[in-house]
């Protein structure tokens, strides 16, 4: 009798616990979350298991941040990424296209920081690299301008 | 009539005066209208741009005036020029062909590594950007505040107008107000960032540059920003076609037009409309506060980036570059460029850098656009 009310106290404390480690809340950083299983959470990023499709979570989140601004959505080859430019808590929800298990995998970030010093580098790179190119550009076309007005010169 | 009759209509003409519906908060804007108005008179600050700016500030914050916005679907005055000259992008391109009229790319196709100095030189649009996230702006607003360290007011307008219209009015002043005290902001930053020995180093005469060189240095430019950063091409085009007019000296009349009529009066519509954006509802808040002082840094790291900059291409060049030239990698045509050959004639009187300064000077317009172009290929 003892053990089978040490078993049942057990049992009423664990499975909470349980319940709550399969449970996935309803919003993370504002973001609603799809009918999913938690994979992994952390106060900046939740990984979810969604038993819908691809297409049925990405119509789930068109129809959920429908009339947001400044939210992109993004068709790349392996995922969808959903985008957000203003200052909301999440930064983006990345839905994959490729089903693991039949299930498709979502992932929401909270702002990324490593994402804007990543891609503001990427771009004041990419003005030098458009500066060099036209360095480039000016240098042959001067080259090639100057031996022209030369050569006349030299033939006189 | 009676008497309650006359003080009803005595009452209903006094609620349609400005006196009946004014605020104390537009006390404030009268007095910054006031202040540009000051600075471009008395001072000589940008007068072109900081005289109507002023005077658009002043005349939007009187109540009940129809200036800006729309009575029965009808635009009011200074929402025509803003609706059709700003929010359609038209003003700032115009402006740039003007400028493309005005400019002689000769000593930058002399020195084309003079444009690595104008790409050193967004260095403060991109920390700018940084800082301004940080204090809790959007990603979208962050990049228009950013792009005021690049003194460049008709960029700043384009990206402002394309990326945060709500913050246009002080984008645009603080960009105007920081080229404007050029000379004062950059003289410091250059004697602290450069040493003795570094400020008296004499570059050799530019080359000549032949005209065909000159024709084909904006078609040149043109394509290549065209096929690197097409967002930018309505304005970086404008300026290129002006220039392309200009060189090609068989179309005198449409470069004067270009470079006098058209350019000044753009620049009436342009400095109106951006001054009647900022009525006291709107520009009273901390953001435009911040944006003012997050300029000044965004300003100050552009020209520490120009000079840093060059010192690293000293590195790996025979033909050393006199750093100072760095400081001309923001923008501000001419201003920057007359700073670098003042501040250099303090050191040396018979160092005149005018000429190599002007290279960088382009440049930053050039890089100024690019920053630009990258900013709206973020978000697109």
């Amino acid at each position: 009798m003892k053990r089978l009310i040490l078993l049942t106290t057990m049992f009423c404390f664990l499975l909470p616990g349980a319940v709550a480690a399969q449970s996935v809340p309803e919003d993370f950083l504002g973001v609603p979350v799809p009918e999913s299983k938690e994979i992994k959470r952390t106060q900046k990023r939740l990984e979810v298991m969604s038993p819908k499709s691809h297409d049925e979570v990405l119509g789930y989140y068109k129809d959920k941040l429908e009339g947001m601004e400044d939210i992109k959505i993004r068709d790349w080859s392996d995922q969808s990424y959903i985008e957000d430019d203003s200052n909301r808590p999440w930064h983006s929800i990345t839905i994959d296209k490729e089903p693991t298990d039949g299930k498709t995998r979502v992932v929401i970030m909270k702002d990324n920081w490593t994402w804007i010093i990543g891609t503001l580098l990427l771009r004041y790179v990419g003005v030098f690299v458009v500066l060099l190119v036209l360095l480039i550009g000016m240098t042959v076309s001067g080259k090639i301008i100057s031996s022209r007005v030369e050569k006349p010169g030299e033939k006189k | 009539m009676t008497s309650n009759e006359i003080l009803d209509l005595l009452f209903s003409t006094l609620r349609t005066t400005g006196v009946w519906n004014f605020q104390f908060n537009i006390i404030i804007m009268w007095a910054i209208g006031s202040l540009f108005i000051w600075l471009a008179i008395a001072k000589k600050y940008e007068p072109l741009l900081l005289l109507p700016i002023g005077f658009g500030i002043f005349i939007v914050n009187f109540p009940l005036v129809p200036m800006m916005g729309y009575t029965e679907g009808h635009p009011h005055l200074i929402e025509f020029f803003y609706h059709y000259g700003l929010e359609w992008e038209i003003i700032p391109c115009v402006i740039f062909l003007g400028l493309g009229a005005m400019t002689d790319f000769g000593p930058l196709i002399a020195n084309p590594k003079t444009l690595i100095i104008g790409a050193g030189a967004q260095l403060g649009v991109f920390i700018t950007f940084t800082g301004t996230v940080l204090a809790g702006f959007t990603l979208k607003e962050a990049a228009s505040v950013g792009i005021i360290g690049g003194a460049d007011g008709p960029t700043t307008v384009y990206l402002t107008q394309h990326l945060a219209p709500q913050l246009l009015g002080a984008n645009a002043l603080a960009a105007y107000s920081y080229m404007a005290m050029v000379p004062l902001l950059q003289p410091p930053i250059m004697r602290l960032m450069t040493n003795s020995k570094e400020r008296v180093i004499k570059m050799r005469q530019l080359r000549a540059v032949s005209r065909q060189e000159k024709i084909l240095f904006p078609l040149i430019t043109a394509g290549i920003i065209a096929l690197l950063v097409p967002s930018v091409i309505p304005l970086m085009g404008m300026f290129m076609l002006g220039n392309l007019m200009k060189e090609s000296g068989v179309v005198a009349r449409l470069t004067d037009t270009a470079q006098s009529s058209l350019m000044n009066i753009v620049t009436i519509f342009l400095g109106l409309s951006v001054g009647a954006t900022m009525h006291a509802d709107k520009f009273l808040s901390w953001k435009p506060l911040f944006i003012f002082g997050l300029g000044l840094v965004d300003f100050a790291v552009c020209t520490v980036g120009g000079i840093l900059t060059v010192k690293i291409m000293n590195k790996f060049l025979k033909e050393k570059i006199n750093p100072l030239i760095g400081a001309a990698g923001v923008s501000a045509v001419p201003m920057a460029a007359r700073v670098v050959q003042m501040e250099g004639i303090k050191y040396d009187k018979s160092n005149h850098m005018l000429m190599h300064a002007v290279g960088p000077n382009l440049a930053g317009v050039i890089g100024s656009a690019a920053a630009a172009g990258m900013f709206i290929a973020m978000f697109d």
